[in-house]
This record gives C-alpha cells, sequence and structure tokens, in this order.
C-alpha cells in the first residue's frame, strides 16, 4: 500500500507551470507527488483516441489550475479518475494525500450530473451559494473534466456523444454560467451544441476554416481559446466568400506561436519602440 | 516599435473613440490576420488598447456572431501619439560638417 509509485515525470511540467503562474513561488511538491500516483494507477490504460491515460487528468488539472484553484483541487484533478478506473482506494489516498484531497476525488467520483448538479444550480439561482451540497471546488472539477471530455469527444461512440452533450448543455453549461466562469461556459455551450444541432438547419455548419483554427489555438493557453475562437468565428461569419475565410484562417494559423507568445508571456511587456 | 504595430496604432489613433474589430483593422492597414490578432493581443496586454463583446442587441438584430471591439484607452491615446511622433520624426539632426552648416541643410 505504501510503496511509492515510480513511473512518469516529465508529462507534470504542464501543470505546474501553470500552477506556479497562479501561485508564484509556492511548494508544489505535493502536486508532483499527485501526477506520479495518478501514472501509476492508470499506467497502461488508455483514453479511446490511443493516448496514455494519464493525459486526461493532466489536461484537467492544467485547466483547474490556470483557474487559480488551491494545490488541493489541482491534485484532485490529477486524481479524479483513481477511484472509479483504477485499484486505487479511497483510503489509500487519504493516507497518502489527506482527507481533503481523499474527500474532493471521491466528491467528483459520485456526483450526479443530472439529480445533484440541477440541485445546485438551483440553490445558486436561488442564492444560498454557501451550501451547495458537494462544494464549489467539486464543482469546478466536475466542469473541468466534463470539458477536456467534450474537447475530446469524437473518438466515443454517436449515441454517447449525443448523451454527454445533451446533459452538458442543459446542466453543465448553465452550471458554469452561475459559478461566472464565462469561457468555460462559453465553450462548453459550442461543443455541446456542434454535437446536438449536427447537419441540423440553422445552426451555423463548422467549416474547414472553424476547424482549423479550433486545432490551430490548442497552442493558446487554455481559458484564452475560448473568447479568441469566439471573436473569430464572428469574422469568419462575416467574411463572403470561402477564399476570403480561407485566407482568414490560414494567416491566422500562421501567426497563432506569435499570439500564444503573447498572450503567455508573464509580466505585462511594454511596446518596443 | 515595428512598422506593423505602427500601422494598427494609426488606425486606431485616427479616430480614437471609434470601436474596431480585428477583421476591419486588418481591413484598415492591410495586414494579414495571423499579424492582426497577436498585436492587439499585445497592446491589451499593456493596456493601450481595452476590448469589449459587442452588445447582444447589436449583434443579434444583425443575425451574426458577437464581435470583439477593440479602442484605445485614455492612456493608451497618450502613449500611442507620443509613439507614433517619435518614429515620425528622425532620431537625430542631419549629421553637420563636410562643409555643411544648419542653415545649408535647411536650404536644401
Amino acid at each position: 500500500m505504501n510503496d511509492r509509485p515510480v513511473l512518469g515525470t516529465s508529462s507534470s511540467a504542464g501543470v505546474l507551470a501553470a500552477f506556479r503562474a497562479a501561485w508564484p513561488g509556492s511548494d508544489a511538491r505535493m502536486i508532483e507527488d499527485a501526477y506520479e500516483a495518478a501514472a501509476w494507477w492508470h499506467r497502461g490504460q488508455r483514453r479511446r483516441s490511443g493516448d496514455p491515460y494519464i493525459t486526461h487528468p493532466v489536461a484537467v488539472a492544467i485547466i483547474v489550475a490556470e483557474l487559480g484553484m488551491r494545490q488541493e483541487v489541482v491534485c484532485a484533478a490529477l486524481l479524479h479518475d483513481v477511484l472509479g478506473d483504477t485499484g486505487c482506494s479511497a483510503d489509500w489516498l487519504r493516507t497518502r494525500f489527506g482527507p481533503e484531497v481523499a474527500d474532493l476525488v471521491a466528491g467528483v467520483a459520485t456526483l450526479d450530473v443530472y439529480e445533484e448538479l440541477r440541485e445546485a444550480v438551483r440553490r445558486y439561482d436561488a442564492g444560498v451559494l454557501a451550501e451547495v451540497p458537494c462544494g464549489r471546488d467539486v464543482l469546478v472539477l466536475k466542469l473541468a473534466d466534463r470539458l477536456h471530455n467534450m474537447r475530446t469527444m469524437r473518438f466515443l461512440p454517436w449515441a454517447k456523444q449525443r448523451r454527454k452533450a445533451q446533459e452538458t448543455w442543459e446542466v453543465l453549461a448553465p452550471l458554469a454560467a452561475r459559478l461566472g466562469m464565462d469561457a468555460i461556459r462559453w465553450e462548453l455551450g459550442q461543443l455541446a451544441a456542434e454535437i446536438l444541432h449536427h447537419g441540423r438547419h440553422g445552426v451555423p455548419a463548422r467549416t474547414t476554416a472553424h476547424r482549423a483554427l479550433s486545432v490551430a489555438a490548442a497552442l493558446l493557453p487554455h481559458l484564452a481559446r475560448a473568447r479568441w475562437l469566439e471573436e473569430w468565428n464572428g469574422e469568419l461569419a462575416v467574411l463572403p466568400t470561402r477564399r476570403a475565410r480561407a485566407r482568414f484562417a490560414t494567416q491566422l494559423v500562421c501567426g497563432m506561436p506569435r499570439l500564444a507568445l503573447a498572450l503567455r508571456r508573464g509580466a505585462p511587456g511594454r511596446i518596443r519602440r | 516599435m515595428t512598422l506593423q504595430t505602427q500601422l494598427i496604432v494609426r488606425a486606431l489613433l485616427a479616430e480614437p473613440t471609434q470601436e474596431r474589430y480585428g477583421l476591419e483593422l486588418g481591413e484598415l492597414t492591410g495586414l494579414p490576420s495571423g499579424t492582426v490578432y497577436p498585436i492587439l493581443a499585445r497592446l491589451e496586454r499593456v493596456n493601450w488598447v481595452e476590448s469589449t463583446w459587442e452588445a447582444p442587441e447589436v449583434h443579434e438584430a444583425a443575425g451574426r456572431p458577437r464581435r470583439r471591439f477593440y479602442r484605445l484607452t485614455p492612456d493608451g491615446v497618450e502613449q500611442a501619439r507620443a509613439a507614433v511622433a517619435r518614429v515620425t520624426r528622425p532620431r537625430r539632426s542631419p549629421r553637420l560638417g563636410w562643409g555643411l552648416t544648419p542653415s545649408s541643410v535647411v536650404g536644401v
């Protein structure tokens, strides 16, 4: 039970970078430990896309860290799937990472989307913020988890995609709006609408230009991505021809590294004279 | 300040109170989209420029997605004017010597 997991080092880098950006100078050793533990428990598992499973909790943890959440919540994001999908027990988590992380992980694992999250939305609307049964951190974890799942959903069977999209549209996007997480609310809504209105009239079809931009925007910081994609979707919508849209998108794809650099640069710089 | 940044700044300075969207600035300056948005992001970062989403009434009435509008901040107007003046003015006066006197330079 107490043998120290011994796998994986390098790809906790993204989580650590995002966490340190939000909490400069703080000790992040617990996050490195959580990454190693998660990589160990998920060893050998793969996502539907064929990627190693650990890439999912890492992506969720990056989203959570970029939201500026505490170290315990970032650790819980890294470990959020070990209870359901691996042999890891709640006791092991508690011993290794303490009660707070263990409770958060258990909270996410047992959260019922329709019952509990609907209830959470109702309570927010009634103004009883503090009384959300599972606590705000668990809701944030669930939203980050769903955001990454929606982004990588194309590998799932169609029926399951639709079911998840429905849930996202009815419950999770409204919840994100209540929590004031506007960028996440927008992206969840877009991703869900794409699946729900697939091919139906009245919803702008995803053109090649849109798809190219979504892929290239992976270079941008997670939380900035939705804002810029929404902005460009607006511009694409008024460009008259496919050719004009293609040129707009191609130039933009070429400029994406520059934009990523401009957005990631730590302290606000100066315009060079 | 790069030439491209100057073009964007000049386009915004032309009517400082007018809100512009990215596509429009690309058309005004002739710069490609991949150049316009990174420059806007940097200008926003240093608070020369602020951006807002278009009001729902406006874009819903027009039947299109909302636009992101950019405008110089009051501070940005001043800084941008100063910066443009600096790059427009020659860096130093013509080198004297070789028989040139200030009056002969002016006369050229």
